[in-house]
């Protein structure tokens, strides 16, 4: 058992900084050298777009954190898509307690509403599934990789909630320690001489945080990147102010 | 190229035919029969019908001497072309961001499909601006991804250069009129029209250059504008039209002036308003204005084109340089200020565009608008009593006002975030006493193209122009049943042309279409100044 406990461990804490490396250093590529590094010739703002950078701050926060330039098409996708993000970002928020100690009280409160929020999830995700299948435009434009994404995050949420309860529930306290190990910045090290943080001993967390690791890979290399690239985007971003300001083509600029 | 001898190849003269001899079959120019649908006045959402409008495609450029001056193959597709076509892709992959952001940023949710106006017009599901959009997607992901290029195009869903993918780039490519209407829907923003231009300019790098769209971009170069003419020819049109003008009007001193160094305001407009109809009654309108607010104006052989045909295709030379004319004439006539007529894409590269390009404009009065629009101009004046109105002048007219693409999705007026909508409809307010808008989800930002924007305005592209008009003509019908509107009233000399063309096509008068100058013209009363 000790030498199958072993490679568990070794196995997960290589995966998890692996996939955490490859995130952050495809996400920082991504972001640095393909968005922000490349130029943007002219001003190309989507109006109505406000004269002023306060005011284009605030279109960009609408369109944020209420999917306000989706809502003026399809009300259906509009909820479903919103639900999705909305308690997806709960639930991340709610994962703190795994890295932080103390627990803040703010992460405490989801408590008694991480089950309904995690439902939700899944439900708006069937609907978006569906809605893919079901409708005949959508359907014609679905790529394979489009089920692969909502389908590796619902298996994500459905192992998160079955981990909620027996027998799948793992020693919670095991959970935070190997994770508290993972963070601790000497745990990398200690890979290298073969001593692993100590991961619990539950097949369905393993499950839960191999797949977790799956979609930090997948990440950069997907359409997932659209949220960082929304920030970069030239017909949101840019003030709509091109007589009164004079914007440079950073091709000039030498 | 294509050395391989396949004996199984579909084609029975063999694979080894130059790639320009297989492109010429696929893109086949053939007149096509269109035919207008019954008008309801409400737009339906059409099932998909693939290959709908697959058939129309537009002509080839092939004059060699004018495929030199622009800098493109002259001899048709290269036989290098999959060379070229990925360099020329790399290049505007790196050179234009939104380019590159939108080819990776796209989740296909779904929500731009049914707001193309080719696509409700036919159902064809590669004008679905994703779908359009995933013609060159799927290029970019073979090509430009690690994974495309590690794992191979069937892995990403990505697709091998090929000139059946070439064929469909160059049909859907020209389909897409650029207007910026799916954009309003995007979570993101994804502008269908930055992709199209690139992708129209990586057509034509390797040889495959549509006729309508780049003659004319040839024409505003070498002659000054889009439709050719003479220097010559321009001072006879505009003579014709002042001594119409005094004609009509029975003011002596009223004048279209040429080239008058000097003069405050520097006045360019598309060429069309100098004799196309209905343009020319707007220049009617423009100069009566001009008159009436005793502003000393002119215009200019050299700069004697607004619209920039340029802006269609990501190549900035042809852009900066067609628009160079302009500033060149501005400080040539030593003018105050410069003032754009109506037109759409004019107005976006002339007020979005020149202060990038030929900026700063110091040497223009700050006081006003650098460049102005025509309507920013007129609504002032009306509002500061300038101009004697008689709205009875317009009695006969219900109006209806048609927002142009480019103006309406393209940058501010008057400086305020809603200005490009309410600015044009102040000026009809002003002078018409009755004015309808068309229903909400047509107008505004949300306005549909005239269907023969960007470059689609050609007569081989007629069967695309009646789809595309459709869901403006179903709008149009709506008002006239409920609200018995009779005036199409427009800013932009593409829509001008456009409407009085499918304004019959679709059973209206043509006369019902104007532009909105042709209102302030005719309500305008001259005579006895009263003074700015």
């Amino acid at each position: 058992m000790g030498g199958i406990k072993f490679i568990i461990d070794m196995g997960l804490s290589s995966l998890v900084y692996a996939a955490i490396f490859i995130f952050a250093a495809g996400i920082f590529y991504k972001v640095y050298f393909e968005y922000y590094k490349t130029p943007q010739p002219l001003k190309i703002p989507q109006t109505p777009q406000p004269t002023d950078s306060f005011g284009v701050f605030l279109r960009m926060a609408g369109d944020v954190l209420f999917f306000r330039s989706l809502a003026k098409g399809t009300k259906l996708l509009f909820v479903a898509g919103w639900l999705f993000h909305f308690t997806f970002l709960l639930l991340l928020i709610r994962h703190l307690r795994y890295f932080i100690y103390p627990v803040p009280g703010i992460v405490t409160m989801f408590n008694k509403v991480s089950l309904l929020i995690g439902i939700v999830m899944l439900l708006s995700m069937i609907v978006l599934v569906v809605r893919r299948f079901l409708e005949e435009r959508v359907r014609y434009v679905t790529l394979l990789a489009d089920y692969f994404v909502l389908f590796l995050i619902m298996a994500i949420v459905v192992t998160g909630i079955m981990l909620r309860h027996e027998p799948f529930r793992p020693d919670v306290t095991a959970v935070k320690a190997f994770i508290m190990e993972l963070m601790s910045p000497t745990t990398p090290l200690k890979l290298l001489t073969m001593e692993p943080a100590h991961a619990p001993t539950c097949f369905m967390f393993v499950t839960h945080l191999g797949l977790v690791c799956l979609l930090l890979i997948y990440f950069p290399f997907s359409k997932l990147v659209h949220s960082v690239g929304y920030f970069f985007s030239p017909t949101r971003n840019m003030v709509n102010n091109p007589r009164s300001v004079r914007y440079i083509n950073p091709w000039d600029k030498g | 190229m294509a050395e391989e001898k396949a004996p199984d190849t579909k084609h029975h003269s063999g694979a080894d035919r130059e790639p320009n001899e297989i492109i010429q079959e696929y893109i086949k120019f053939e007149k096509i029969k269109y035919y207008p649908v019954e008008l309801t006045g409400d737009i339906e959402v059409p099932k998909l019908t693939p290959d709908a409008l697959v058939m129309v495609k537009p002509q080839l450029l092939t004059s060699k001497e004018v495929l030199a001056r622009l800098g493109y193959p002259e001899n048709g597709l290269r036989p290098d072309w999959k060379e070229v076509f990925l360099a020329k892709m790399d290049e505007i992959l790196k050179k234009y961001r939104s380019v590159k952001l939108f080819l990776d940023i796209c989740v296909r949710c779904g929500a731009c499909t049914d707001k193309c106006h080719y696509y409700l017009g036919t159902g064809d599901p590669l004008n679905m601006p994703v779908a359009r959009q995933e013609l060159m997607r799927r290029v970019y992901r073979r090509y430009f991804t690690v994974q495309g290029r590690l794992f191979g195009s069937k892995f990403v869903n990505g697709e091998e250069l090929s000139e059946e993918l070439l064929a469909m780039w160059y049909t859907y490519f020209y389909q897409c009129s650029e207007c910026r209407r799916c954009s309003v829907f995007c979570p993101y923003g994804i502008d269908t029209a930055e992709i199209t231009m690139a992708a129209r300019e990586i057509l034509n790098s390797v040889g495959l250059v549509q006729k309508y769209l780049h003659e004319i971009i040839d024409k505003a170069q070498v002659i000054g504008n889009n439709l050719g003419m003479q220097q010559n020819a321009i001072v006879n049109a505009l003579e014709f039209v002042q001594d119409e003008l005094i004609e009509t009007t029975g003011v002596e001193d009223i004048r279209i002036p040429i080239d008058e160094e000097g003069a405050d305001v520097l006045f360019v407009t598309p060429s069309a308003d100098f004799f196309a109809s209905p343009h020319i009654e707007s220049l009617y309108g423009y100069a009566k204005v001009f008159h009436q607010a005793g502003i000393s104006w002119t215009m200019s052989t050299h700069a004697s084109e607004g619209g920039n045909f340029g802006l269609f295709i990501h190549n900035y030379e042809h852009m900066k340089k067609i628009n160079k004319r302009i500033w060149d004439a501005a400080r040539e006539l030593k003018v105050k200020r410069v003032i754009g007529g109506e037109c759409g894409h004019m107005w976006r590269v002339l007020s979005s565009y020149s202060n990038t390009m030929f900026g700063p404009f110091d040497y223009l009065d700050p006081k006003y608008p650098r460049p102005q629009h025509i309507c920013e101009f007129t609504l002032d004046l009306i509002k500061r009593g300038a101009l004697k109105i008689d709205k009875s002048a317009n009695e006969e007219f219900t109006v209806t006002m048609h927002d142009s693409c480019q103006v309406a999705r393209g940058l501010e007026m008057g400086g305020t975030e809603f200005g490009q909508f309410e600015i044009p409809r102040g000026v009809i307010k002003g002078v018409c006493d009755k004015f309808v808008d068309m229903p909400e989800h047509t107008i505004r930002e949300r306005t549909f193209c005239c269907g023969a924007g960007q470059g689609l305005l050609g007569d081989d592209m007629l069967a695309t122009r009646v789809k595309g008009a459709m869901p403006r003509m179903q709008a149009y019908h709506y008002v006239k049943k409920n609200n018995g509107v009779n005036f199409l009233a427009l800013i932009c000399a593409i829509c001008k042309a456009q409407m009085s063309k499918m304004l019959p096509t679709y059973g209206f008068p043509m006369e019902e279409v104007g532009g909105i100058h042709q209102l302030v013209g005719r309500a305008i009363v001259l005579g006895a100044k009263e003074g700015i």
